[in-house]
């Protein structure tokens, strides 16, 4: 900004005027006129730039078989061995393959093996211990490679070696722990690189320390797997697509200049066994698929080439203009159906011409709020006793989990989590109202209260820690609203505006009541139960509420051994420990929303993930 | 004609712009490392796993040693790897960014002088008339009204208004296309961000000219007969340019952190969004590589308007 002082001595002297017939001014008169009529005609065409056509569907199909969307990340690595964000294993699921496959219904199905195994086919031994997997001999990687069960086995060692956030899904293999105790040091002097890079040096000379013992290859087309102990969860997880059970061809990680950090940033070092591969990729701006041509699978791809878009997430509700704009064929895949402002599902759900495009799916994700059981941070809800249990009780109850749904998601974007732990829709999830801790009671609430701290002074000064953003901010809000007036406790709020700081404080029990939430990987109880606050949580430093039972522990380590059949009673024992203890209050499960144009055939989601593109077709419109 | 006084003047400018980079990537370089939080840790990722990736990217080694090796290999032209995208060459895409922001940029600085510089001619051509009046409020406008709100009613207006009460007949594209856009989809960001700055130029200009058409060689351009457009092209705004060329610096400065915004706002993949993002995601190596770049141009361009003193005004020697 330039100083008033001089702006008025400026106009205080007296300038030259030009005459009215002067050509110069008419010529800048002209200029004036030239230079609006340039900006408003440069604006104009701007405006005109994009024309929105009402579209009809039919069942023919398009000529042009392209599909466009955005994206609202950037990828973090699509390395299965490292692959941990869910916007890269909703792409990489197109890339890569792993044995079997989750179907739309989340149903195991085979994928590069011919079968899923069981005892009565003879995959699975006797005692559980033995997976004795069949390669399809037709599977082939995009650059025409044959699969081969040395594919499988590298690609597994590698999975465990990289200590990726996904390895512990090959824990039940014999040898699991050793590798990961061998690759889990890398040389201490040397590049920065020297992780990865070892590793790759360790399985090109066959290092025994680097490969897990009970994975072998009796042929070229058969792979068997020993476990240490029985296990009912280890074929859901090694189905996750996108990580660890995800096949990559060791001869494109290893080729001659290949970086072995970087290589999948190479559309040539992409190689995958999927029915699209990378033919393009510019960092933080785009990404390009084809499909592969002749894939070995089935069905065939109809869309040829995937166009994505990486946007920032400031940019969502333009991008949704974008859409309507027929700029974009979906809005949501790639792990973005949560990403749609609250405001703008509203606006399309009330507009007749838009709101068909909307497609509403319960994802497998649930929120709730963890107490510090464990830790010293939990303050009055620390512990066991009669009194840390009851005012954990007393916190619960005073919220309506019903309200919170609708007050803060308008029954849109999230349903009251009143079926336990577990997100509706999935395998342990005990239905609608089976969780006592779902109940809304102030009665008993405040009564609780009044027993457990009479004078109010345990409950003073109590904060609730969350990561800021939408909707935890509202969320946060309203809880803060039911306590303050169903207990009358007032409870702080700390929002934290980085969510790795967040999460590496909650993960450390260093709040004393926090946001907490699970998106499942597979659909197995295990997934759960293991992951939150078994061992593996608490070895891994990942138990955020500190809470340790050795009763829990025992079941479930039972429970994993067990194939589902027998051990959902044990799981279900499991909710019903955490219930009674009161380790958390329930607040809601997640629903994604999609725009998806209606010429858009097959697209889609289910609890897990995005339909596979091979499913999609775009119709004439 | 370069003398050696000014060759000499060159050499030490760019020894002092050396100087400031390293000043400034060291700067930056302690202050994000020292910052809490993490690239790579999430729900996921943490404990060993986290450990390992720390060792992956050096980022366990002491703060002096990486600053160290940044130094280096920046040196060569390596800015480093990114953490968020893990692994990926960071100077490439700051190149790429660079060049998107330099159109948006450049845009901008033509539609700032073009604009400007008209507005502030005529308005000293017709001081204290109605069109002195309106080009000095659109110029009150333009510096006073911050670019992010001129940039969120752009896109309101054009993005959503205009195709919602048309039907979408008429809607100004929500979506930047590959790396440079359209001309259709730059035009709005280029305006709004040229708009801004061009109200100083405006004022500027104005001053500039009033002072000049005063002056004795205008009378003396006059008397001769000279017609009034030869007098006021080329005597008086040749003349009245200098001051506008001395702001020069400063208004490439102003679009260069203007456009930190309105690439932020328009999703256009330039420099400053990734300025923006670099912090939010805690990849500190691209934060210290954009703002040792941004360093480096705010350098060169302040050299480049010194130099050109030295056109306009021939009395400026170094």
């Amino acid at each position: 900004m330039r100083p008033a002082q001089e702006h008025r001595l400026n106009l205080g002297q007296d300038a030259l005027k030009p005459s009215r017939e002067d050509r110069a001014l008419r010529v800048n008169k002209f200029t004036i006129g030239g230079i609006g009529l340039g900006m408003l005609g440069l604006l104009t065409a701007a405006a005109c730039g994009s024309t929105s056509t009402p579209s009809t569907s039919s069942g023919t199909l398009a000529s042009s078989q392209v599909l466009h969307f955005p994206v609202f990340q950037d990828p973090g690595t699509w390395d299965p061995g490292e692959m941990d964000a869910e916007v890269d294993t909703e792409l990489m699921q197109n890339v890569f393959d792993n044995l079997w496959r989750f179907d739309d219904k989340l149903n195991i199905v085979p994928d590069i093996a011919t079968a899923v195994p069981t005892q009565a086919n003879g995959g699975i031994s006797a005692d559980g211990l033995t997976y004795t997997i069949h390669l399809n001999p037709a599977a082939k990687f995009s650059n025409q490679d044959a699969v081969t069960s040395k594919d499988v086995l590298y690609s597994w060692n590698r999975g465990a070696d990289l200590h990726g956030a996904y390895s512990s899904i090959l824990s039940a293999i014999n040898g699991y722990s050793a590798v990961q105790k061998a690759a889990g040091s890398p040389p201490t002097s040397g590049t920065p690189t020297t992780f990865q890079g070892n590793i790759e040096k360790q399985l090109a000379a066959n290092n025994p320390a680097f490969m897990m013992s009970g994975l072998t290859a009796p042929d070229a087309e058969t792979v068997q797997v020993k476990l240490s102990t029985a296990c009912g969860w280890c074929l859901t997880a090694w189905t996750l697509e996108g990580t660890v059970g995800a096949i990559v061809d060791e001869k494109a990680i290893n080729a001659p200049g290949v970086d072995p950090v970087t290589w999948w940033q190479t559309p040539a070092n992409l190689v995958g066994t999927g029915a699209y591969k990378l033919s393009a990729y510019v960092p933080k701006q785009s990404l390009q698929f084809t499909a592969v041509p002749n894939w070995w699978g089935t069905p065939k791809p109809t869309v040829k080439t995937i166009n994505i878009d990486i946007k920032d997430p400031s940019t969502v509700p333009t991008t949704v203009d974008a859409f309507f704009q027929k700029g974009y064929d979906i809005i949501g895949y790639g792990g973005d159906s949560g990403q749609i402002p609250l405001a703008n599902i509203l606006a399309v759900k009330a507009n007749s011409n838009e709101k068909a495009d909307l497609l509403t799916q319960p994802k497998g994700r649930t929120t709730w709020v963890s107490f510090s059981i464990g830790y010293p941070t939990g303050g009055p809800f620390q512990g066991e006793s009669a009194a840390a249990k009851g005012l954990r009780l007393a916190f619960d109850l005073a919220v309506d989990k019903n309200g919170l749904a609708t007050t803060v998601c308008h029954d849109l974007t999230c349903t009251a989590a009143t079926g336990g732990l577990i997100t509706s829709g999935l395998i342990g999830n005990g239905g609608p109202n089976s969780d006592p801790l779902a109940k809304f009671d102030k009665a008993k609430a405040k009564s609780l209260l009044a027993q457990y701290d009479p004078t109010g002074s345990l409950t003073k000064n109590l904060t609730y820690s969350y990561n800021a953003g939408s909707p935890n901010d509202q969320v946060a809000t309203y809880l803060q609203n039911e306590w303050q007036t169903n207990l009358g406790v007032h409870v702080n709020l700390n929002a934290v505006s980085d969510a790795s700081i967040f999460i590496s404080n909650r993960l450390s029990g260093k709040y004393q009541m926090d946001r907490d939430g699970w998106q499942f990987d597979y659909n197995h109880p295990q997934d759960w139960y293991d992951n939150l606050w078994g061992v593996y949580a608490s070895s891994a430093g990942a138990n955020t509420s500190g809470f340790d039972d050795p009763t829990y522990d025992t079941i479930l380590k039972q429970a994993d051994t067990e194939p589902l059949s027998t051990s959902l009673a044990q799981y279900n024992q499991l909710a019903t420990i955490l219930q009674n203890d009161v380790v958390y209050i329930p607040l809601y499960y997640s629903v994604g929303n999609f725009l998806i144009q209606p010429y858009v055939s097959g697209a889609g989601s289910n609890t897990a993930f995005d339909h596979y593109w091979n499913e999609i077709k775009i119709l004439a419109h | 004609m370069l003398t050696r006084g000014t060759l000499i003047y060159i050499a030490q400018r760019l020894a002092l712009i050396a100087f400031t980079l390293v000043a400034v990537s060291f700067l930056v370089f302690i202050t994000v490392h020292s910052l809490p939080g993490s690239a790579f840790e999430s729900e996921r990722v943490h404990g060993k796993a986290l450990q390992l990736l720390l060792h992956e990217y050096g980022l366990d080694r002491p703060v002096l040693v990486q600053y160290w090796s940044f130094l280096t290999n920046a040196i060569r032209g390596n800015l480093g790897v990114s953490f968020q995208i893990r692994g990926l060459p960071i100077t490439p895409l700051v190149m790429r960014e660079l060049s998107v922001s330099a159109e948006l940029g450049g845009t901008a600085l033509l539609i700032t002088i073009g604009l400007g510089t008209t507005f502030g001619v005529l308005a000293a051509l017709r001081q204290n008339t109605w069109v002195d009046y309106t080009l000095t409020s659109i110029a009150v406008v333009g510096y006073s009204v911050p670019s992010f709100v001129l940039a969120g009613l752009g896109v309101l207006i054009f993005s959503y208004w205009l195709p919602t009460v048309t039907n979408g007949v008429i809607s100004y594209p929500a979506i930047w296309t590959g790396s440079y856009g359209t001309l259709v989809e730059l035009s709005l960001p280029a305006i709004i961000l040229g708009f801004y700055t061009s109200g100083q130029v405006t004022r500027i200009t104005r001053a500039a000219m009033l002072e000049v058409l005063q002056q004795d060689y205008i009378r003396t351009a006059r008397a001769k007969g000279l017609k009034s457009r030869v007098v006021t092209v080329r005597h008086a705004l040749r003349n009245a340019l200098i001051p506008v060329i001395s702001i020069l610096g400063p208004l490439v400065i102003s679009i260069i952190t203007g456009s930190v915004i309105i690439e932020t706002i328009f999703g256009i993949p330039g420099l400053g969004k990734e300025f923006v993002e670099s912090i939010t995601a805690a990849d500190y190596n691209i934060t210290v590589a954009v703002f040792t770049v941004y360093a480096l141009l705010i350098g060169i361009a302040n050299l480049i308007v010194d130099l050109l003193y030295t056109v306009v005004d021939p009395r400026i020697r170094y």
